[in-house]
């Protein structure tokens, strides 16, 4: 055995301890359902942004949003008229937070609702954890936990936050809506997790290209220098 | 191209002051280079590369960052918010920053696949030792500097990572208690931990350049080692570094960019090997997460601190096993070098570069009886190893080494 054969087997081994990722997703033990984003899709955004500041923004802050980020993001790029009535009496240069103070959401749901801006990274299973989450609200099999306080995915099931986009005993005919209305915001926060990702990526092809290019002019000029040498 | 640089007048007119020319010579176009290097050999100039690449975008993130645990707004904290606007709001701050954690991951595989590298063709032995042990020094500092850096954006992991660290210290009898207080600035990691990490995140690269500087000098002293692992006594076996090797590393460094490149622009996070999903979540002293486990890269190690009941020996045997890596030239007195030469301990050093990845698994999962088992089992072979080399070179039936290459 050389090296390159050591090579393969720790490269097998680093795909499996990949593939079986060391610590499972959130969701309660319950598989996440897939949530159809793109982060690149100004309508599906602005929609969930939608959904936060109509909703969400009732208990949450997204506090490193700025009001004035919502115009500047390509992907959202809000006009200064619509953001100016979203901020209300707000600085512009403010984050979005909500006007619910710490100590009545601590005395109405018993603790203080987390900010949003960095959800989607900060949960195993991002955005389809939230997109879950947002339509797993059921009566507890056992009922012992009080209705709209039962989560699917929520580990422990008991969960704080009672059903937000009132999913719980809807009409069938509302499911389509709300399911596209929970995949919209998670499309939102997805994005403000970290909002140079489109950038980010489109900055990377030009980079993986050029160094595609650097590898393979590289690679001739190595060949080149050392074809006389015998080895 | 050099040669015509070192033609010109302002050439001239420094190397009369500097001697540049003949350091250029002795270090570079005259300095002679095994020819049968293979691509292993790569790994020690990418392993600069990133030093610098870490210096550089360290030396940006530190003109925004602001280490201070003082609450801004709800659990955020200036530190915490401070990286938030590098990523959010300094021109190409997310660039920077993301080269830099990306980097932080990609130094320790390639410094790992560099000791591989030594491990299997012998390059610990005579008259390699003190190159081998200054080699350890540069990776305790490093495990340091990166463990000191993790703290810094003030996630959950950061905080909790730090006091589970830390913590260890205080298992140590007599001065643990006053060495863990010491570290923390305090009885618990807090804002002072915070101030002294990061200017300790600062002074550790400082102390790296300069060692890896020794590093070098050493090397060039006692010259490369090759695959075969014999001396070189003919002038014909031997090329000039330059251009020979400046090419063949600059081709390793555009593949080994190629990947990086990939995980910064596409993959910053790594699945949460790079940076942990709970480090998003700012640090609370009153929420411990469900699993604390360091970065990947220093699991193996506390693998083996887990491994023992016993929290004085777990920390003991950690101090050990890093410990034993510079004992390794005087633990192995084979004669032969290369481990394509010495059928025993080739398979010994495969299942040993098994072992530590198994390690490295177990440190990072949660832990169950199962695991845990495998990881002691893997602890034992970790210091096994070590030892045997004591005694194999006894009775292993080396193979015939070349006479030349």
């Amino acid at each position: 055995m050389r090296f390159k054969q050591l090579l393969i087997a720790v490269g097998a081994l680093a795909v499996l301890s990949f593939s079986q990722s060391a610590i499972a997703n959130e969701g309660g033990g319950a598989a996440l359902k897939h949530a159809e984003i793109d982060v690149t899709d100004q309508a599906q955004i602005r929609r969930g942004l939608t959904v936060f500041t109509d909703v969400c923004m009732g208990c949450h802050s997204a506090t490193y949003v700025t009001y004035k980020g919502l115009m500047d993001y390509p992907e959202i790029d809000l006009s200064r008229e619509a953001v100016d009535e979203l901020r209300g009496d707000h600085a512009i240069t403010e984050g979005m937070r909500t006007e619910l103070s710490p100590e009545d959401a601590e005395s109405s749901y018993g603790k203080v609702p987390p900010d949003l801006s960095l959800i989607v990274a900060a949960r195993r299973g991002g955005a389809d954890y939230i997109y879950s989450l947002m339509t797993g609200f059921e009566n507890d099999p056992e009922g012992k936990i009080p209705e709209g306080n039962y989560n699917k995915y929520f580990t422990g099931h008991r969960i704080a936050m009672p059903d937000p986009l009132a999913w719980l005993d809807h009409d069938a005919e509302d499911t389509a809506q709300l399911e596209k209305d929970a995949q919209d915001v998670s499309a939102f926060l997805a994005f403000i997790a970290d909002p140079h990702q489109n950038e980010r990526r489109a900055i990377g092809c030009w980079v993986m290209g050029f160094l595609l290019l650097l590898v393979l002019v590289l690679w001739r000029l190595k060949v080149e220098v050392w074809k006389d040498v015998k080895h | 191209m050099l040669n015509t640089i070192m033609k010109t007048k302002l050439f001239g007119w420094v190397d009369r002051r500097t001697g540049a020319e003949a350091i250029i010579k002795s270090q570079l176009t005259e300095y002679p280079a095994p020819k049968n290097l293979n691509y292993m050999w790569n790994f020690g100039s990418l392993a600069l590369l990133v030093l610098v690449i870490q210096i550089l975008t360290g030396i940006f993130l530190a003109m925004y960052y602001k280490p201070s645990a003082a609450f801004s707004y709800g659990s955020y904290t200036v530190a915490f918010d401070s990286v938030e606007r590098i990523m959010r709001d300094v021109n190409f701050g997310w660039l920077i920053r993301y080269m830099h954690a990306v980097g932080a991951s990609a130094f320790f595989v390639v410094v790992y696949m560099h000791i591989g590298r030594g491990l299997y063709y012998g390059s610990y032995k005579e008259p390699r030792e003190l190159l081998w042990i200054i080699g350890v020094v540069i990776l305790l500092i490093m495990q340091g500097a990166a463990f000191f850096g993790y703290l810094l954006p003030w996630g959950q992991m950061s905080f909790w990572g730090a006091t589970v660290i830390t913590n260890l210290f205080g298992a140590l009898p007599v001065i643990g208690e006053f060495l863990q207080e010491v570290l923390r600035g305090g009885f618990a990691v807090g804002d002072p931990t915070l101030n002294r990490f990061f200017s300790l995140h600062y002074l550790f690269p400082l102390l790296l350049v300069a060692i890896v500087g020794g590093h070098i000098h050493a090397l060039h002293v006692v010259h490369s080692n090759n695959p075969e692992g014999i001396d070189l006594t003919k002038e014909e076996e031997k090329i000039m570094f330059h251009p020979y090797y400046t090419v063949k590393d600059a081709f390793g460094v555009a593949v080994f960019l190629l990947f990086y490149c990939y995980f910064v622009f596409f993959n910053p996070q790594a699945w949460g090997y790079f940076i942990e999903v709970d480090n998003y979540v700012p640090a609370n002293n009153l929420s411990t997460p469900a699993h604390i486990a360091p970065v990947w890269y220093l699991t193996p190690w506390y693998t083996i601190l887990r491994s023992f009941e016993s929290k004085l020996l777990g920390v003991v045997m950690m101090g050990a096993s890093l410990a034993i890596l510079f004992a390794l030239p005087f633990l192995d007195r084979s004669k032969v070098r290369s481990a394509r030469y010495r059928p025993v301990f080739k398979q010994m050093v495969y299942l040993f570069f098994v072992t530590v990845i198994v390690l490295g698994y177990c440190g990072h999962s949660a832990p169950t009886p199962t695991l845990k088992l495998i990881g002691q089992i893997a602890t034992t072979y970790y210091f096994a190893f070590f030892l045997l080399l004591l005694v194999v070179p006894k009775f292993e039936k080396t193979k015939p080494v070349p006479e030349g290459i």
